[in-house]
């Protein structure tokens, strides 16, 4: 009874009665709950014990084993600089290569997300068929993409960079995609009704308006793509991560700490640099 | 004088059932400044819309300039707007972008290809640009971002980018609804002034109804979608405004009567 009526909440129950009504506990909680959360925690809940179950992870191994880590990072600490050269020409080399595939990208990008903006050439099917494309380019992920374009164009810088420009282009469609919709209806509104052409619209008016949300955009995948490369050397994209990979596997840490730490430390200086562009460009 | 527009029992219905104009029929020659009022949603910007067919239109004919704008596409609905200059409440400007950039967006129609893509504009009309922000008042700010000016300016360079269109009409959707009443009058007699100086016709949407008695030379009343006044402003009298606005003119807020110092003290 007593719960039934807390559940309720009578709006007719004056104050006195309530008080009468003696040690119910007064309810602090909004009146209709979201049952899905619950629900989705225990989802949640489940599935990890259920994926620990079909790893069968072997937990003593691995806490045997966790002493092992600070042994390796200690290895790479000792930094050895006798590589120096062969490391810092590959850095240049992944540097070129995050560089040049931004480019690339920034320009398809620019293209493809005037097509895929409902807003340009207010086509719907354009933009619909433009937007599914590049999310299924965007669905399979970068190594994949870099694997293949090894096996077409073969070993080297050049797979690298064609692999990272299929998904950066199909991150920059959508997203500058956005941008351009973000343009209010009204200004482009102002300048059709002075005759221009759907293009003309949108190289005086649409990307003059989204030029600092380029901006933002390229520096933020600027800094994805320059730590995305150093994964791809591994596969044989070249680059340094190629070096990581090769120094790990013959146990020579001191070149891998050396090449590690160059890696943090132009990501970092890429971070920076873009802080401040993007302050310049508001 | 053959009108430069002309509607022809004009009606629209919006999918969602609104019917925003029934019927309507009227004639602008060149240098008519007409104001249309109305109360919200009795149609007047969808009237000034159907013009460029910004708002494709449901039924009748609208004729601009010995054209029926509901049957061109492409092209040569792109030639027609060229002939209708527009201004907007909240000026639409690109705000990134130079002052006299946006004010040479209005030559932008009559650029072929790929100048008006890459934004080549001729040097004559660099020039006819400068000369109208001169004239307009704002000769220093013409290499100012868009986005630094006040809401006054703002508009001035929104009529600069009309004007720039060398049109045969203008079309203006409540130009002074976000301004203060000094900017407002600046606006409204510059409006007026070189509308008149190049005989270009006006359609002004207004709210303030002082105003349009004031600048207009002809008043067109919207109600629900139909026009029931078109005329001059002296012909307007309290019936027809009640008419309009479905309510008395007391209830109006009428702006210029209240200095009269007997109205204030019935007001108190």
């Amino acid at each position: 009874m007593n719960v039934d009526l807390t559940r309720e909440y009578p709006m007719s129950q004056s104050r006195a009665e309530k008080r009468e009504r003696g040690k119910s506990r007064i309810p602090v909680k909004c009146r209709q709950r979201n049952r899905f959360i619950p629900g989705f925690l225990i989802g949640v809940a489940a599935l990890s014990v259920l994926s620990l179950l079909y790893l069968g992870i072997d937990w003593g191994k691995m806490f045997s084993r966790v002493p092992d880590i600070g042994l390796v990072f200690w290895d790479l600490a000792h930094l050895d600089f006798s590589n120096m050269d062969l490391i810092l020409s590959s850095l240049v080399e992944t540097i070129s290569i995050a560089v040049l595939s931004l480019l690339y990208s920034l320009i398809l990008g620019v293209v493809f997300g005037m097509f895929a903006a409902r807003n340009v050439f207010r086509v719907p099917l354009l933009s619909v068929a433009t937007q599914s494309f590049f999310t299924f380019l965007r669905a399979v992920p970068t190594p994949v993409w870099v694997l293949l374009m090894l096996v077409c164009l073969g070993m080297g810088p050049e797979a690298g960079v064609a692999g990272l420009c299929v998904h950066t282009t199909a991150f920059f469609t959508k997203s500058f995609a956005q941008s351009f919709e973000s343009i209010p209806d009204e200004t482009i509104e102002a300048l059709e009704v002075t005759g221009a052409g759907r293009l003309s619209i949108f190289c005086n008016a649409i990307l003059p308006a989204a030029l600092s949300q380029i901006v933002a955009w390229a520096g933020m995948r600027l800094e994805t793509n320059f730590s995305e490369c150093a994964i791809l050397g591994m596969v044989g994209a070249g680059g340094i991560g190629y070096v990581i990979s090769n120094s790990l596997q013959g146990y020579d840490y001191g070149t891998a700490g050396v090449a590690i730490l160059l890696v943090f430390l132009v990501a970092y200086c890429i971070e920076r640099v873009f802080v401040r562009i993007k302050k310049k460009f508001s | 004088m053959e009108p430069i527009l002309k509607f022809d029992n004009v009606s629209k219905h919006y999918p969602n059932g609104v019917h925003a104009l029934k019927g309507v029929s009227f004639a602008i020659r060149e240098g008519e400044f007409v104001s249309v009022i109305g109360p919200s949603g009795s149609g007047k910007s969808t009237l000034l819309r159907a013009i460029n067919r910004l708002i494709p239109i449901s039924g009748g004919t609208v004729w601009l300039d010995g054209q029926a704008v509901s049957a061109l596409r492409g092209r040569s609905l792109r030639q027609l707007r060229r002939k209708v200059g527009m201004i907007f409440q909240n000026y639409n400007l690109v705000y990134s972008l130079s002052v006299l950039q946006n004010v040479l967006h209005g030559r932008l129609g009559y650029m072929s290809g790929v100048k008006g893509v890459l934004g080549l504009y001729s040097e004559a009309d660099k020039q006819e640009g400068l000369d109208l922000l001169a004239e307009l008042g704002l000769a220093d700010f013409a290499y100012n971002r868009a986005s630094d000016l006040s809401g006054g300016q703002k508009q001035r360079v929104g009529i600069a980018r009309a004007i720039m269109q060398g049109p045969k009409l203008l079309l203006c959707d409540e130009p002074i609804a976000s301004l203060d009443p000094s900017s407002a009058k600046t606006i409204m007699d510059l409006l007026r002034d070189m509308a008149r100086r190049r005989n270009i016709a006006c359609i002004v949407n207004l709210h303030q109804l002082d105003v349009a008695l004031k600048y207009s030379t002809r008043i067109i009343g919207l109600s629900k979608g139909e026009v029931v006044f078109d005329g001059p402003p002296e012909r307007l009298d309290d019936a027809t405004i009640e008419r309009i606005y479905g309510t008395s003119r007391e209830n109006l807020m009428m702006g210029g009567n209240c200095d009269d110092p007997a109205d204030t003290a019935d007001c108190a």
